[in-house]
């Protein structure tokens, strides 16, 4: 889902670079002076996580394969506003170190995946956590990457490169990740309830942390 | 700065069992060929040629020149893995509350 530059037209990868900033910053904010000492190295060690299993490609049979994203798991694990600036984090190393998404659009990149992924998921998950967690995980993996993926769709829809197909773009990556997002929500939901098991102490809302 | 949590050790041991799947995944993916709905998307409306490469990344493609593709995989999500670990936790403990009653 990682977009190079030249896919999207100028003035919608300011647009949404920009908004992506705003959100990043109000997340900044929110989360500022509210992580415990102790609790700080979770942020990058789940950052870490994240970026290593996106190196993962699992390959599906018929000529495609997939890649775990984690939005909606980082959202999850360290709330929504530490989740977005985690994978804030990851999508803007591998621009910038791997060359994966481009530099132009990296607002554009971020925004799909570590703002609109997140939110989206972890808004999903506490919607349905009261019918159980292992489900809510897993829906939250599944919509929030499709969710991510129709976002970048719109972007690249309204863009002259995609020559204004925007209903195109939305069926085929709308489709696409809804599919491909089987893997993301099962990764999600097991990895979760492995770690809410484990260590029922990491959750965010075993600290007090700020979620919503 | 504070003690290190008693969990650490064995995340990071996770993560390094992630970073040598990396190399494996990635030679299983060729095998089926690499192809994601953003580029299938961009095949379906002729946009692949306006694909531009702006700047140049020191591990391009995750790989390192002069170097295998497994082992260029390998020392990329080293690379990678230890750079967003230690950028996470710089933001994490920026963010942190002992940074704040220090201010």
């Amino acid at each position: 889902m990682h977009i190079p530059d030249g896919y999207i037209d100028l003035p919608i990868a300011l647009a949404v670079g920009a908004l992506a900033v705003a959100v990043l910053s109000l997340a900044a904010k929110r989360v500022n002076g509210e992580i415990p000492d102790s609790r700080a190295p979770l942020l990058g060690v789940v950052a870490a996580g994240v970026f290593a299993a996106q190196m993962l490609n699992w390959p599906i049979p018929g000529g495609t394969s997939a890649h775990f994203v984690g939005g909606a798991f980082a959202a999850i694990l360290l709330g929504p506003h530490l989740g977005a600036l985690c994978v804030a984090t990851v999508v803007a190393i591998q621009a910038l170190v791997f060359g994966d998404g481009g530099l132009v659009v990296l607002g554009a990149n971020v925004f799909n995946m570590a703002v609109v992924e997140v939110y989206v998921g972890y808004a999903i998950y506490r919607l349905l956590a009261p019918y159980g967690e292992f489900r809510a995980a897993f829906a939250a993996g599944w919509l929030g990457i499709t969710a991510g993926a129709l976002s970048a769709a719109v972007q690249l829809g309204l863009s002259s490169a995609f020559e204004y197909q925007l209903v195109t773009t939305l069926a085929i990556m709308g489709v696409g990740h809804l599919a491909l997002g089987l893997v993301e929500g099962a990764i999600t939901a097991f990895v979760y309830r492995y770690l809410a098991r484990a260590r029922p102490d990491l959750r965010p809302d075993a600290v007090g942390e700020v979620t919503a | 700065m504070g003690r290190l949590p008693d969990w650490l050790p064995r995340a990071l041991a996770a993560l390094l069992v992630l970073t040598l799947l990396a190399p494996v995944f990635g030679w299983a993916a060729g095998q089926v060929g690499y192809a994601e709905p953003l580029e299938n998307a961009a095949e379906a409306t002729g946009a692949t040629d306006h694909a531009t490469a702006t700047g140049a990344a020191p591990f391009s493609d995750y790989g390192v020149s002069g170097l295998g593709g497994p082992t260029g995989t390998f020392l990329s999500a080293v690379v990678g893995t230890a750079l967003t670990l230690l950028l996470g936790a710089g933001i994490g403990r920026l963010l942190g509350a002992d940074a704040d009653d220090g201010r």
